[in-house]
């Protein structure tokens, strides 16, 4: 059995939000080299690359995973010349398994995509890191897509370092694997740095979202969003863990954090952890979660214009979504995703 | 910009201290032998003995909470589980010793009395030394003894209902208190009896190094409704002292029950209370609780909704000063269809204090057109202190309306400006903005409580504007 994504600071262990436990997972040890990763940047180091650890990650089993046999490593250094990165990393049927380390270190402003997706329907294995420097003054937007197939299991650990006025857009788009455990950490020591994470997870079937966002506001003026919007269908599961941590000397820091849940099913599970921890007087936080299935009025007003129920509900799921996937800048990757959400919805 | 300074309570009335005596005193320590000392002096029935020594054997094999506050300062072995006072069981005032009676007087028990409240079940050390009742309520059948005397004389009720709704394997300080229990209250309403005066009883601890077990057992029949009213207090000791009381309630279907409490220890007591509640159907219990004082509190009173219709409430405030630990919150378990909770919980920290809400909603998946909303609001006074928000929402079906809002922070200074726009001083505005954030919880408490709030959130403000 494995045991991941501890949240920050324990609670009563009859509440089952510590950590995830899952069974029948093997973290694979002997791995080809993974071919059919596709990565556009000018400044890239391959696999030669010296993987660090992390402050929270999942658990110590899998940052082991990915310091012994790590079978995909990258590293990019960002200029001027490099404002549109990506990073496809795409399964089939030879390659199942990825261990991945990803390490940005943003000079620059600059886009950035991580998207794993499969063609095959064989059982996937994802353990990755992605860790991100925004340096001072620097924006940067990060897309991260999961849209593995639905027996695979994913594992995905993201670290983030914002230095003085440095701007982190975050977002990340969860609908694939059966397993899915994410962890996310920001580390805010620069002065005004402000970081915007906003999550998309859609759950069907069997699918388990296990969901563990941290973030530490320590310089002055930081500014923290958290906004994730999911569903959930059939016998879904998901636990969300969110945390905003105000450390002391955070003066003026600014914290908000925000789940909506949309329950599809009565089979559905949606457990929600949002925290707020505070050793600093002067700052201003916020959380809320809310959940329940779709309000029977909208769905009534949408069926009144002559569009059936099931179109009707997938329509009012994809308007609370396409906020969010307006952000992703790459035409062709957001109709990929819009098409992916409609599909996963009938 | 300067600082809000509250002062800390006027603990003085509360520290006061008699002369320790005891006319028994059990050895250091927990095991067997002490366990069934304890029942032996009570005069234990049979079948309750063997509670004691079962749940004796489920708090060995228990381990100490892995989360929360640092419990480590505890050292069972050194606490004496329990102390026995001079005094039986008094019928009336008069018979009550002078010395006993002058603590009490101080505490304002007497006064409570002249307001003409229903009944005072006032405990002293482990042993209940003074009860009175109304004539009016004995005759409408209601049951308001001390729970030694409900063992013996009702032990068919409580046989039915002593740790049936707190489990005495729900963790280590509930089974600990099911072995080593003494004093506490009994209620026994019976259905359709609307007990319009507030039922009210006084908690005290008096002796170095020892425990209070009290066990409050409350079971508001069919139709039924009661308000029952809880303070406590302790005097001040330097060595640890440990409060593990349990109280269990039954409001039974179509009826009501208020608990309101005061949990106001000294500033060295582990105060490591469990409180549960099991709701019938379209029956209401409402909670409203002050947790001030005591070193580390871990304290989460808990709503069971078992019948359709159900429905909590919560209005909570905890107050954190200098070297405490309050982690404190509501559990709410949904278990029935149309079922509803509400929570409105705050708290202040101060000087390096600690709140912590630490909560649970469940809605469980036959609970269908259920709702929940919970509001939690935490004031930092300082940035020495420090407040965290830690709530488990658990939401197993589609048909629920479910909301979460929590919001942390400092008083606004905008809040502020308008007030002194207003003509306030800036003292008078910062202790309007306290008041008023309080306000919603002590509108609920009963008057006398009520004032003691009003001293704790007595405020002072210092330093130059700005």
């Amino acid at each position: 059995m494995l045991k991941v994504n501890r949240t920050p600071v324990r609670t009563s262990r009859n509440f089952k939000i510590n950590n995830i436990k899952l069974e029948d997972v093997n973290i694979p040890e002997k791995v080809w080299s993974f071919k059919p990763a596709t990565i556009t940047s000018s400044n890239l180091v391959e696999n030669n690359v010296a993987v660090s650890g992390l402050t929270y990650g999942l658990g110590d089993s899998l940052l082991k995973n990915v310091m012994q046999c790590a079978n995909h490593k990258a590293k990019i250094t960002v200029d001027k010349q490099d404002k549109d990165i990506k990073m496809i990393y795409h399964f089939d049927d030879e390659n199942t398994n990825l261990i991945n380390y990803i390490e940005i270190d943003a000079k620059e402003n600059a886009n950035v995509i991580v998207e794993y997706k499969s063609n095959t329907e064989k059982e996937c294995f994802v353990n990755s890191i992605i860790k991100i420097v925004a340096c001072q003054q620097v924006m940067i937007n990060v897309f991260v897509i999961n849209l593995l197939n639905e027996s695979s299991n994913f594992f995905l650990a993201m670290e983030n370092s914002l230095e003085e006025n440095s701007n982190l857009q975050y977002t990340v788009i969860d609908l694939g694997a059966k397993n899915s455990i994410q962890n996310y950490y920001a580390n805010m020591t620069g002065e005004s740095a402000n970081n915007d994470l906003q999550a998309i997870y859609l759950g069907r079937k069997n699918q388990l979202k296990d969901i563990n966002y941290i973030a530490e506001l320590r310089g002055q003026k930081t500014n923290v969003n958290i906004d994730v919007q999911g569903a959930l269908k059939d016998n879904a599961k998901k636990n969300f863990k969110g945390t905003i941590d105000f450390k002391k000397g955070c003066k003026k820091a600014k914290g908000d954090e925000n789940e909506y849940c949309m329950l599809l099913s009565d089979r559905a599970k949606s457990i929600a952890l949002p925290m707020l921890l505070c050793t600093e007087d002067d700052v201003e936080g916020n959380h809320s979660t809310a959940s329940g299935k779709l309000n029977e009025k909208e769905i009534f007003y949408i069926m009144s214009r002559g569009i059936n129920k099931q179109e009707a509900t997938k329509l009012i799921i994809k308007a609370r979504f396409q906020k969010i996937l307006e952000r992703i800048c790459d035409e062709e990757v957001r109709n990929e995703l819009m098409e992916e959400i409609d599909r996963r919805l009938d | 910009m300067s600082k809000i300074q509250v002062e800390d309570i006027n603990r003085n009335i509360y520290d006061i201290k008699n002369e320790d005596e005891y006319a028994f005193k059990i050895q250091k320590g927990l095991n067997r032998e002490i366990v069934e000392e304890i029942s032996r002096q009570k005069n234990d029935p049979e079948w309750m003995k063997e509670i004691r020594l079962k749940a004796l054997e489920t708090y060995n094999s228990l381990e100490l909470p892995t989360w929360g506050p640092d419990l480590s300062e505890l050292k069972m072995d050194e606490i004496a589980t329990y102390v026995k006072p001079k005094s039986k069981l008094n019928t009336s005032w008069d018979d009550v010793p002078e010395e006993i009676k002058n603590t009490f007087d101080t505490l304002g028990i007497p006064e409570a009395e002249r307001k003409s409240l229903a009944g005072v079940g006032a405990q002293y050390d482990s042993e209940v030394v003074y009860h009175s009742m109304k004539e009016d309520l004995l005759k409408q059948g209601v049951i308001y003894t001390d729970m030694e005397t409900a063992v013996r004389e009702y032990p068919e009720i409580v046989k039915n209902y002593f740790m049936k709704c707190v489990p005495v394997n729900d963790h280590k300080f509930v089974a600990l208190h099911a072995a080593v229990w003494s004093g506490g209250s009994f209620v026994y309403v019976p259905k359709g009896v609307k007990v319009d005066i507030p039922l009210q009883s006084y908690f005290r601890l008096n002796s170095p190094e020892s425990g209070q077990f009290e066990h409050t057992l409350i079971i508001v029949d069919e139709g039924a409704s009661l308000h029952f009213i809880e303070g406590c207090s302790a005097p001040k000791y330097n060595k640890v002292n440990l409060h593990a009381g349990c109280v269990e309630l039954y409001v039974k279907d179509n009826a009501y029950l208020r608990y309101s409490t005061i949990e106001n220890w000294s500033k060295n007591m582990m105060n490591l209370n469990t409180k549960k509640a099991i709701v019938g159907k379209n029956a209401q219990i409402d909670w409203v609780t002050g947790s001030f004082g005591s070193k580390v509190s871990m304290l989460y009173p808990m709503s069971i909704l078992n019948g359709e219709g159900a429905k909590t409430e919560y209005t909570g405030i905890t107050f954190a000063g200098k070297g405490q630990n309050l982690d404190t919150g509501f559990k709410v378990i949904h278990n029935a269809p149309n079922t509803s909770s509400v929570v409105n919980s705050k708290s202040i920290s101060k000087e390096g204090g600690a709140c912590t809400y630490r909560a649970l909603v469940r809605i469980a998946e036959n609970a269908k057109q259920s709702k929940c909303s919970v509001s939690c609001e935490s004031l930092m006074l300082d940035d020495n202190s420090r407040s965290d928000t830690i709530p488990v929402n658990d939401i197993q079906t589609d048909e629920v309306e479910f909301s979460h809002e929590a919001k942390i922070g400092k008083i606004s200074d905008k809040e502020i400006f308008y007030l002194m726009s207003r003509g306030l001083s800036e003292e008078d505005a910062k202790a309007m903005i306290v008041r008023g954030f309080a306000y919603p919880i002590s509108k609920e408490l009963p008057v006398e409580y009520a004032v003691e709030m009003n001293n704790l959130i007595n405020m002072e403000l210092k330093g130059a504007i700005g």
